[in-house]
């Protein structure tokens, strides 16, 4: 007793030594995979392992998922960048497709027509005057002079009344300064189209005794030899035979939408661009 | 007794954290051997015979879990604990450089046993083709080593308060 007392220590070192010793021996000799020792222990882990796997997965799953979101958003930044560079290009295309669209007119034209034109490009309107003038970039070194009937499909619009050297200004038939020969296609009854702003166009001085009908075609006359005759000017929309005065009160709607003016095309004289 | 069943179940939840730290940071590249920097905190701090006792125990706990030979784990701890254990009268284990180099050399060292083992049953030499995970798991265990010792410090006050 009084040995193991004192030699405590020892005995205990040497029982742990040969104990690690036989163990590492005798899996080294028998180890079948069957090792209690090992079953015990794995049993005694596993649930610890699956407790705090669960939790540190639950912790990487929701970095994953933030990564992924930030991942997300960034993508979705550039794509969204992607959109507005291809919606620009779009816009781009489309604008190409229309100006395309209404040259193509506008040869339709020139094409049919024994004129010379010159083609411009409208560069503003005069706000005051709710579009009745606009501005073209053809001017006096394009060959422009003050008068010139100015076209845009499928008719006359109106004549440039300010023709500087780069710059001209085209009085619209709507404006009320405007008044132009016509005839009415149907009947050749002849009269004036004047502007009415907004109201669009008024064909005057045509007596009561005519027969003019809504849906009638107003072309030019020819007369005062500023406008060439035949060209579409507008459509009767409206007959009044009711009022006072002498004459009928008839309403023209024009051809062309002024607000939307973009390209026009100026009548510069009568001779053929062939010869 | 409570003592030594405190210490099975601190050394399950020990083995299988460090199994995760190793799983999660590391990739799996090498294990994060927090256990080998405990059994030296052990030596450093703790009586002997219950020093050894928890050093056989996380070592046979390596061995199952890791499915190395069994034993070998058992064996090398016993002998890291019984070395810090001589060795903490010679050096100033409260300072933090000496636990850094010492852990560095602990983990090499038993990297070292570890492979002789291998090569004397199996006639594998492990060392040459892993030199470098060896070092670099040395080197990172050396480092945290601090911080596992203030950490154990710290359960060590909090067990002895409550």
């Amino acid at each position: 007793m009084f040995l193991l007392r004192k030699y405590k220590m020892i005995i205990f070192v040497m029982i742990i030594l040969i104990a690690s010793l036989i163990m590492i021996v005798y899996n080294l000799k028998y180890d079948t995979g069957k090792n209690f020792l090992r079953k015990i222990a794995l049993e005694t882990v596993a649930p610890v392992y699956g407790v705090l796997s669960s939790s540190i997965r639950s912790v990487q799953d929701a970095w994953t998922r933030y990564i992924l979101l930030v991942g997300i958003q960034e993508e979705n930044r550039n794509l969204k960048k992607k959109i507005n560079e291809l919606k620009a290009v779009l816009v781009s295309y489309q604008e190409g497709y229309q100006e395309a669209q209404r040259l193509k007119k506008l040869l339709a034209i020139t094409d049919h027509d024994p004129y010379r034109f010159v083609t411009a490009k409208v560069i503003g309107r005069e706000q005051a005057a709710l579009s009745r003038t606009v501005l073209i970039n053809k001017g006096l070194s394009d060959g422009l002079k003050n008068g010139m009937p100015v076209i845009a499909y499928p008719g006359l619009i109106g004549r440039l009344v300010d023709v500087s050297w780069h710059v001209s200004r085209v009085l619209l038939f709507v404006d009320e300064n405007s008044n132009i020969a016509a005839i009415v296609q149907r009947n050749r009854t002849q009269g004036i189209i004047s502007g009415a702003g907004s109201q669009g166009m008024i064909l005057k001085y045509i007596s009561k005794t005519q027969d003019v009908q809504t849906g009638d075609i107003i072309i030019s006359s020819g007369m005062g030899g500023v406008f060439p005759k035949g060209w579409l000017i507008g459509q009767v929309i409206n007959v009044d035979r009711q009022n006072a005065g002498l004459f009928l009160k008839i309403k023209v709607a024009p051809f062309v939408d002024f607000a939307k003016l973009e390209e026009l095309l100026i009548l510069s004289s009568e001779e053929t661009a062939d010869k | 007794m409570i003592y030594y069943i405190f210490l099975l179940i601190l050394s399950v939840f020990l083995i299988v954290l460090q199994s995760m730290i190793t799983d999660v940071i590391f990739s799996s590249c090498f294990i994060f051997e927090m256990s080998l920097v405990v059994v030296i905190y052990t030596g450093f701090h703790l009586d002997f015979i219950k020093g050894t006792a928890l050093a056989f125990l996380i070592g046979l706990l390596m061995d199952c879990v890791g499915g190395s030979v069994l034993g070998v784990y058992a064996f090398i701890y016993i002998l890291t604990f019984w070395t810090s254990f001589f060795v903490s009268d010679l050096l100033d284990t409260e300072k933090t450089h000496v636990v850094i180099f010492y852990s560095f050399f602990c983990v090499l060292l038993k990297n070292i046993m570890l492979n002789t083992f291998y090569y004397m049953v199996y006639n594998i030499n492990l060392f040459l083709r892993t030199y470098d995970i060896i070092f670099t798991q040395a080197l990172v265990i050396g480092l945290v080593a601090p911080l596992i010792f203030f950490l154990m410090e710290r359960a060590g006050i909090f067990l002895y308060e409550n």
